[in-house]
């Protein structure tokens, strides 16, 4: 629990409360001020657009505790400014709410908008729109009753309520002598390049098929193709090697477990299960699916395999991996991104093949740490942008 | 959705939020408008936010003959309305004008957007065109360049912090460009490309590509050396055209500006 301290619509408030409260909950439970509403609950929508220190911002990426101090101006609290009394006739002569349901957020923007852009046209007023979601109108009568209030006057509101603090001033050298430089953290330390499989290294070309992204991977083996594939039968081998998994079961093809991937500050563990299919030629498909349960993130995707003669004793294995993310993970984990994750955890599926088949035993999930499969990502890249340069 | 429960702290000094940020689970949180949505989302799930708006000197300014200072926890708002040094041309207003929403704008900083290291941010983009350089709360002054290692990384070590970010002043002659490609105005790009040349000597970056921002110099700092480096970057063709039509863009800006 935390002792927050709040200036709201001018009263003081003193509350004890869950440190992952938003200002937004904390005003609408704890306060009863339900005229700020929630839509996204991730800073896109603007439903919940307040002010802090006079100044919009979203409610819902801003926690009570952290905003300890401030003072915090809801639309129940602009019900006497004579800016939002001029908005609202606006809004209502000009037909600029249907539902209500984004109206406290677009009022709450229109009014920044009327403050500090007293020339704005119909364009900059749309620009500066963006932010806020309206489900209902079409945003054309928002826009007029905008430009109305402009047109006919905006009414002078005291100005400590629009402007920001003004800056301090920040030593250049501030910080300076501190301490020494940190020693390189774990995640650092476990720093090494990419480890050559078989006579050379895992290529992967990434082609994009009716949306989803697909990437092949193939892995040169000094092994004939009869026996790569005799040890591809066992759907136990096939589960040790997958990069960052736990396994639970293997039962008559179907594996169940748990899968870990980061990216940044981000943690995902897909819990789920994958089947293995065998196909005439030398040839089967894994598929799967799994959700990480904390962020309702969905990971679905197959992978088809191959073996491949290659020259007099050896193989190719040829994997292609189709996938889809779907949910909050994919809108951080934009496009190339992921391909890169899904590019790596192939090859490392590849590499820990190779060393099962040799008779060693593929790395353990754990040493897998997630820095590391990211500092091989970078290195990737790196090797890509260097591989160009004469 | 709401976050995993976590604890949090209000340090009053640089020193010690870099004490409470060396144990496991602790995140620092500046504006909070990559945290916060991360953390609703559960993507994030921390044991302690250490929140760094309660100390003092972090969102301030300073200035001298070669160069402007930013304090990290200046927002995208007080650089956009221009109550931040301009290393020249207004060029940090313009590229904050365009971050997100007013909204945002008011509570996201700069050194938040630096750390936090999205691909699709404007910030590393820009301020590796600038050639600019962060310090540290561990003294260390570390290059655009080497700072971000990859996408949503950079090589801060744990516990470590920006403290600014220092830019170096436009030289006299100087152009920029700037240009994304967005779905929507505030919405993350999914290309863009940032240029400076002083007629002689042009840095091309480009962004968005999924890694860190790519540097090109001179000769490959050009709409085709840009496509390239896109194509290299692991980006299929038709992203990397759109990033080659941005490069042309900031090129032919920062060429007028130059001329100018
Ligand atoms: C709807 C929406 C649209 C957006 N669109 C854009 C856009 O178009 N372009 C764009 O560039 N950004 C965009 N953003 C992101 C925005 O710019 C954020 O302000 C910024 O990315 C993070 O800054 P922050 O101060 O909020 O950092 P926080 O969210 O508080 O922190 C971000 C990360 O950095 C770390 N961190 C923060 N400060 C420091 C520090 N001083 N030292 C060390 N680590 C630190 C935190 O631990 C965290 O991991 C958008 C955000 C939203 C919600
Ligand atoms: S609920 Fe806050 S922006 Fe959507
Ligand atoms: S009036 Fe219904 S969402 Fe805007």
């Amino acid at each position: 629990m935390s002792l927050v301290t709040l200036r709201v619509n001018g009263e003081d408030v003193r509350a004890d409360i869950p440190p992952r409260t938003h200002l937004a909950d904390f005003l609408r439970e704890h306060r009863l001020l339900t005229g700020t509403h929630l839509g996204c609950e991730h800073g896109v929508c603007g439903a919940c657009t307040l002010l802090i220190e006079g100044a919009p911002a979203r409610s819902c990426i801003a926690y009570a505790a952290a905003c300890d101090g401030a003072s915090v101006t809801t639309i129940e609290g602009l019900e006497h400014d004579p800016v939002m009394e001029a908005l609202r006739a606006a809004f209502t002569a000009e037909h600029a709410l249907q539902c209500g349901y984004c109206t406290p957020g677009m009022l709450v923007t229109a009014r920044d908008i009327v403050l500090r852009l007293p020339d704005a046209d119909a364009d900059r007023i749309r620009l500066e729109l963006a932010g806020n979601l309206c489900r209902c109108t079409g945003y054309a009568g928002i826009v007029r009753a905008i430009q109305r209030v402009l047109r006919e006057g905006v009414p002078a509101v005291p100005r400590t309520l629009t402007r920001l603090a003004p800056l301090g001033t920040l030593s250049r050298d501030e910080g300076e002598g501190l301490s020494p430089p940190p020693s390189p953290s774990p995640a650092s330390r476990e720093r090494e390049g990419p480890v050559a499989v078989g006579d050379g290294r895992v290529r992967a070309n990434e082609v994009r098929a009716g949306g989803n992204t697909e990437l092949t991977q193939t892995l040169r083996l000094s092994l004939p193709p009869d026996q790569v594939w005799a040890a591809l039968q066992d759907p136990a081998l096939i589960a040790s090697c997958i990069p960052g998994a736990a396994i639970a079961s293997v039962q008559d093809g179907r594996i169940e477990g748990t899968m870990e991937a980061a990216l940044g500050p981000m943690r995902a563990r897909f819990a789920g299960a994958a089947t293995v299919r065998y196909g005439t030629d030398r040839t089967g498909t894994i598929e799967g699916e799994g959700q990480d349960r904390a962020s309702a993130t969905r990971l679905s995707g197959s992978a088809r395999f191959a073996v491949l003669p290659d020259g007099a004793s050896g193989s190719v294995l040829e994997i292609v991996l189709a996938y889809i993310l779907r949910g909050p993970l994919a809108q951080f984990a934009r496009g190339a991104v992921v391909q890169d994750f899904a590019a790596e955890i192939a090859y490392l599926f590849a590499r820990n093949l190779e060393a099962r088949m040799q008779g060693r035993a593929a790395a353990p999930a754990a040493s897998l740490g997630l820095f590391a499969l990211l500092w091989r990502v970078l290195r990737r890249r790196l090797a890509r942008l260097l591989g160009r340069e004469p | 959705m709401k976050p995993v429960a976590f604890d949090i702290a209000a340090p009053a000094s640089l020193a010690e939020a870099a004490a409470l940020l060396a144990q496991p689970g602790a995140m620092a949180m500046a504006g909070g408008q990559s945290l916060g949505p991360m953390l609703n989302l559960r993507l994030a799930r921390p044991e302690l936010i250490v929140r760094l708006n309660a100390i003092p000197g972090l969102a301030g300014v300073a200035e001298d003959a070669d160069a402007v200072t930013i304090g990290a926890l200046v927002t995208h708002a007080a650089i956009a309305d221009g109550r931040a040094p301009d290393p020249g041309m207004g060029v940090l207003a313009r590229a904050a004008e365009g971050i997100a929403y007013r909204a945002v704008r008011n509570r996201g900083t700069i050194g938040g957007s630096l750390c936090h290291a999205d691909p699709a941010a404007d910030w590393p983009t820009v301020l590796t065109a600038l050639g600019a350089s962060v310090l540290t709360s561990s003294g260390r002054r570390i290059a655009m360049t080497d700072f971000i290692a990859g996408a949503f990384r950079t090589v801060l070590a744990r516990g470590e912090l920006v403290a600014s970010v220092r830019i170096p002043r436009l030289p006299a002659d100087a152009g920029w460009g700037y240009a994304k490609a967005c779905r929507k105005p505030g919405e993350f790009a999914h290309a863009m490309a940032a240029a400076l040349t002083d007629g002689a000597r042009t840095r091309l970056v480009i962004g968005a590509t999924g890694g860190k921002p790519v540097l090109l110099h001179d000769a490959d700092a050009t709409e085709q050396g840009a496509r390239d480096a896109a194509l290299a970057a692991g980006l299929d063709p038709v992203a990397a055209h759109i990033q080659s039509v941005m490069a042309r863009r900031a090129l032919q800006q920062a060429s007028e500006g130059a001329r100018a």
